[in-house]
């Protein structure tokens, strides 16, 4: 038996699938042998972004880089190699008090893709995207030079590295700064409401909020649309905590975590069920409003409580489309996006809305822009192209663009924002196919 | 703890399996051939557990210092040195890949082995714990050259449990099968055959609780070499396995 490196690969929509080489190394001797000997070079974490932005041609996966270097547990400063998953990082520093400042909606992405994905959480709006908080990174280069990038040396690859796909290299480790928690719980209110006009209000009124997020039933039409929940929170103080979680605050009990086993047939998820779940999910809160303490998992990753939950897309996969539409005109954008949905026909499982802050003029490749960001999934199948193309239209219309991270098909005109990447080395499919595009 | 075969990803789950469930140790000694992927590892478990460790450089290939060893002392031996080397396809007239193979898995690890046995028997307590493969079961065609080397291994833990059961010291054998490993990187290996390291190191660390003499690390293996072992020689001899 002779090692064959060209796999079949794919990331978490399931779609695309390609058969290309991935090779993994934690040798920095050796990775620097794999960058020289080859052309078009893309970095892979843990394949938790969507599209296609993680595969190329000569895939390196980061996957063995997982070892954490140091941890400064007075001032809440941790580095680790770019292959530990943030799920790793959570495991060590929520017992000692410390949580991430930025974090996406799955804890199961690698520390590098976080950073050249620029994540984003549910406190945006507050506390700015995941680069905020590195302080400096190693990264190879073309050349298989490793340089120390942070915002005083190298700061134009700093800048270009943070957000930019990979395009620039591929990052080995990085120190990040954690934030105090007290607990390792959130205090929690959500919120109904029963269209955009009301959303929109709410989101308005709770800027003052650490993290804010809204569930949205893409599927209502006419005065529904826009119905949603929000919900807001802030980590809780011991001293507010039930006594049953302020004994122990920092340690969450370990839960069940069931798996999906299979791919689900095509025909489970359809528009009737998505309707009747979204129904139901809207029902299952009977108040108008309801404060609570929830623990930081069920709060931050309620998807991750399912592993592979991917597969209940079926085989043929899914896309997941999040577009920013800047906030002068947002509700208007808004409102024509769901009525396209809803016309479609083609429900979203799940439809988060959320409010961008500002942005970081520096971090110019990051995503996100002052706005409303809406992220949707949606099943593959043959009507999907045309959606695209229309909710693209209606983006491009507003001034928005969309996310690389969760890109598999979207129009080049609104996924060619990325600036100072320019290499012959390190290529995505994604790139490809927008440069292509063009 | 004492892990031989340190830069092992089988060795390094088990030592992180072992921490997770609270086992604390006066210092885990690492011994490998490669420092600097090592030490990457010291530094990993003193940030992940506060687990104070020290790397020690062991060559096989080359001599030996035991002098270098002899403050290291410990209730438990880990050991995951193996080499797979070329398959015979490839290999098998290949006098330094046959050298290298059965140096590594068993003529120059087995004095390293018992050198540590000896100080588990003068404190008459202890457990070994030996990875040695499903390949030494039975000799294939395509790899019997790492399978009898591994048969020998297999062997020699067999003896050495029997030797150390009335000095108290245990000795447990484990047969992997397939796992996802750098030493298998890129084979085409049935994923229903095939276990994780970290799935390995929960296995071995029930085994280990257990005081197991024999464990496969996926229990289907154990069926799949029940049959292999008990193939008529004269239809065995016919088969391409």
């Amino acid at each position: 038996m002779k090692p064959n490196f060209i796999q079949k690969v794919t990331n978490w929509g399931n779609f695309p699938v390609v058969e290309k080489e991935m090779k993994s190394e934690d040798s920095f001797k050796k990775i620097k042998e794999f960058v020289l000997n080859h052309n078009e070079v893309i970095a892979r974490g843990n394949g938790r972004c969507y599209g296609d932005a993680s595969l190329g041609e000569h895939i390196f996966s980061t996957k063995k880089l997982n070892k954490f270097i140091s941890f400064d547990r007075l001032n809440g400063i941790i580095e680790c190699e770019s292959g530990v998953l943030l799920s790793d990082v959570l495991e060590i520093t929520v017992q000692q008090g410390y949580f991430l400042y930025v974090t996406p909606g799955t804890k199961f992405i690698s520390v590098g893709g976080a950073i050249a994905s620029d994540v984003h959480g549910k406190n945006h709006h507050s506390e700015g995207c995941f680069s905020e908080y590195v302080i400096e990174f190693k990264l190879m280069t073309e050349n298989g030079e490793i340089i120390t990038c942070s915002r005083e040396s190298n700061a134009e690859k700093f800048w270009a590295t943070v957000g930019g796909m990979g395009l620039t290299g591929i990052i080995l480790t990085a120190k990040f700064k954690l934030k105090n928690i007290d607990s390792a719980y959130i205090r929690q209110e959500s919120i109904k409401a029963e269209n955009l006009d009301e959303i929109f209000r709410l989101f308005d009124e709770s800027e003052s909020w650490t993290y804010t997020v809204a569930w949205i039933d893409c599927l209502q039409k006419g005065k529904n649309i826009g119905r949603s929940i929000l919900m807001r929170g802030e980590h809780a103080f011991q001293h507010e905590l039930p006594q049953s979680m302020a004994n122990s605050p920092l340690r969450l009990k370990k839960k069940f975590q069931p798996t999906v086993p299979f791919y689900f047939p095509g025909f489970v998820l359809n528009a009737l069920t998505v309707k009747i779940f979204n129904l139901l999910y809207y029902k299952k809160q009977s108040k108008k409003e309801v404060k609570s303490f929830i623990d930081y998992e069920t709060y931050f990753y309620p998807l991750d409580f399912v592993n592979d939950w991917n597969k209940i897309y079926g085989k043929s996969g899914f896309i997941q489309y999040q577009m920013v539409i800047p906030k002068e005109s947002g509700k208007e954008g808004m409102k024509k996006i769901l009525e396209t949905i809803a016309n479609s026909g083609n429900g979203s499982f799940l439809a988060v809305l959320k409010l961008f802050g500002k942005d970081n003029p520096q971090a110019y490749n990051s995503f996100p822009m002052e706005g409303y960001t809406l992220a949707l999934d949606f099943k593959v199948n043959s009507k999907l192209k045309k959606l695209v193309e229309q909710l693209d239209n209606i983006v491009q219309e507003f001034g928005g663009r969309i996310y690389l991270t969760k890109d598999s098909m979207s129009k080049s005109s609104l996924t060619n924002y990325l600036k100072n990447i320019q290499s012959p080395k390190f290529v995505s499919l994604q790139h490809k196919r927008i440069i292509n595009n063009n | 703890m004492i892990v031989l075969g340190s830069t092992s990803e089988v060795a390094q789950a088990f030592v992180e399996k072992a921490l997770q469930e609270g086992e604390k140790y006066e210092k885990i000694y690492l011994f490998t051939s490669s420092r600097e992927t090592t030490e990457r590892f010291a530094r990993h478990i003193d940030v992940k557990f506060l687990q104070q460790s020290e790397v020690i450089e062991l060559d096989l290939m080359k001599e030996i210092d035991y002098t270098r060893f002899e403050n290291v002392s410990s209730n438990l031996l880990f050991c995951a040195t193996g080499y797979l080397g070329d398959g015979t396809e490839e290999g098998l007239y290949d006098n330094k890949n046959t050298e290298r193979i059965i140096n590594i898995n068993y003529s120059k690890l087995v004095p390293v082995m018992n050198y540590f046995a000896q100080k588990f028997e003068s404190r008459r307590s202890g457990t070994i714990i030996g990875l040695s493969s499903v390949a030494g079961d039975r000799g294939r065609q395509s790899n019997f050259i790492y399978g009898s080397a591994k048969a020998a291994f297999t062997a020699y833990l067999s003896g050495l449990r029997n030797y150390l059961f009335d000095k108290k010291v245990h000795v447990l054998t484990i047969k992997p099968g397939f796992m996802e490993t750098k030493m298998t990187e890129g084979l085409p290996l049935n994923p229903k055959l095939t276990a994780k390291p970290k799935q390995a190191a929960a296995v071995i660390y029930n085994a280990y609780k257990k005081q197991k003499n024999v464990a496969y690390v996926l229990p289907i293996w154990g069926i799949i070499m029940m049959i292999i072992r008990n193939i008529p020689e004269f239809i065995f001899k016919k088969l391409k396995l």
